[in-house]
């Protein structure tokens, strides 16, 4: 498809009159119909600033400043790094046209001026130009949308200043880590307060990551409002989920999930799992995993989910992570794998036994590639002792 | 991930290796195409070789239940072992598509 160059505004500069005139014509022949001139490099450099040229025809020697000239100093800006200058050679000059291009010039044509080429060259150099900006500009509206589709996502989870209110209002320590491998993720997390003496922890991983799983991400949270946590053991509402994102999931399309209500008066934590990496409980000093089988989100209706209770009194903790934590790699290092988590969270207790987060993860990315190929969520809940 | 496929009368054996991943999604066309053989009733995919499986990977497998299911074909997925089984235990794939144990 022929790219329209109708608004494409070109200079000449030429101390020649009938050159003037005799390459405008050719180029207004073209359909290329804002066209300006000028005399020499002096008034040439004056035009580019004031007529904004996509394309500027050069020649090569003229009084007051040459072509070179004109051409090396517009170069030295970087505005007009990369605007498309055409010089007037004389045909069979090597030598010349080497000076045309080491003084910064696009392409040359030979003079004299042969009309078909002359169009040619210019609208070669005019399309280039034309891509190149539709591309620049197309990757800086991706990269401000993307930037704006962050904070939105960022939005959803809970904001540092509320987490400090739960954590005080149930005496818990809470940490939690967010990260995307590229702008947008496919993790949610967060944390719902029920009633005076329960708590609801939520963790949802939607496979893949990118925009379609930050989608899901925004799917998710307008559900979680339609399902009230209060009055429904944890198993139930899964189930509920499950059935609401079936019906707007694609088929292959999925999430991982975990959610659990903390019950302070009976130091109980009741939870469902949908498949999520085994949390870490932690009680009177020993880890172990937790199981947390259960068939993924979106993946039937007719998915069932089990409630599994343990108790979790004061001292005790909870971490939660996404599957990025287990399956990421380094060069030299193998994924630290579901079962190396105990491991990995004790080393990071032994130097910070409160808030293991902080530890935890500089051990990871000391042994991690970057940037991750998934989706890292991570959260630390502890009950203060 | 690399898969070798086998064809008997009624049934399709795909003997997958190396790691199905994210990276894979290209391959799944591939694997769909394999279900409009005339005449399929089985479609196999053996695991033996399998190292690894992601979550883009178990999206496949439902994914490829879902075609199978349309075409009245039965997917049975065999030979799970290691990392594999132990990731599509805990998404409990066994309640949406038939596991050989």
């Amino acid at each position: 498809m022929p790219i329209s160059l109708a608004a494409s505004r070109v200079l000449i500069v030429d101390d020649n009159e009938f050159n003037r005139k005799s390459l405008a014509l050719m180029i207004r022949r073209a359909g290329l119909t804002q066209i300006e001139v000028a005399e020499n490099g002096v008034e040439g450099l004056r035009k580019v600033e004031s007529f904004r040229p996509d394309l500027v025809l050069l020649d090569v020697s003229m009084p007051v400043m040459d072509g070179l000239e004109m051409c090396r100093r517009l170069r030295e800006r970087l505005t007009h790094e990369e605007l498309p200058i055409l010089f007037q050679t004389a045909l069979d000059s090597d030598e010349e046209q080497v000076r045309c291009f080491e003084a910064g010039g696009s392409d040359f044509i030979s003079k004299p001026i042969k009309p078909g080429e002359c169009v040619a060259r210019v609208r070669h150099q005019l399309e280039k130009r034309k891509l190149f900006t539709d591309l620049a500009n197309f990757r800086a509206r991706v990269e401000r949308e993307l930037k704006h589709a962050k904070a939105m996502q960022l939005s959803l989870l809970p904001e540092p200043r509320e987490l400090e209110a739960v954590a005080e209002r149930y005496e818990l320590v809470l940490d939690a880590h967010f990260e995307t491998s590229s702008e947008l993720g496919g993790d949610f997390w967060n944390v719902y307060p029920l009633d005076s003496h329960r708590v609801a922890f939520l963790m949802v991983d939607f496979a893949g990551h990118g925009i379609t799983a930050a989608i899901n991400t925004f799917r998710l949270h307008t559900l979680i409002d339609r399902f009230p946590m209060q009055h429904v053991p944890p198993s139930e509402w899964l189930a509920g989920l499950n059935q609401a994102l079936k019906e707007v999931l694609p088929v292959g399309q999925f999430a991982t999930a975990f959610f659990g209500i903390l019950d302070l008066h009976t130091d109980t934590l009741t939870y469902a799992s949908a498949g999520a990496p085994n949390p870490v409980v932690g009680i009177a000093g020993e880890l172990r995993l937790l199981d947390s089988a259960g068939l993924v989100l979106g993946a039937s209706r007719r998915a069932v989910y089990a409630d599994r209770s343990l108790r979790l009194p004061r001292g005790s903790c909870l971490f939660l992570y996404s599957d990025a934590l287990i399956e990421c790699s380094g060069p030299d290092n193998e994924p630290i794998g579901q079962d190396g988590v105990p491991g990995l969270l004790r080393g990071a207790m032994a130097a910070n036994r409160a808030r293991p987060l902080g530890p935890l993860l500089e051990r990871f990315y000391a042994r991690t590639s970057l940037p991750l190929r998934d989706d890292l969520t991570a959260v630390w809940i502890a009950r203060r002792a | 991930m690399n898969f070798q496929v086998h064809r008997s009368s009624e049934t399709i054996e795909v003997l997958l290796s190396g790691r199905l991943e994210f990276t894979d999604h290209d391959s799944l066309p591939d694997l769909v195409d394999l279900l409009n053989n005339e005449g399929t009733r089985r479609f196999i995919l053996d695991m033996d070789g399998l190292t690894f499986i992601d979550s883009a990977g178990i999206g496949m497998l439902l994914i490829l239940q879902d075609e199978a299911e349309q075409r009245n074909i039965k997917l049975i997925l065999r030979k799970l072992q290691g990392d594999v089984l132990r990731s599509i235990d805990l998404a409990r794939i066994g309640e949406v598509v038939a596991i050989e144990r």
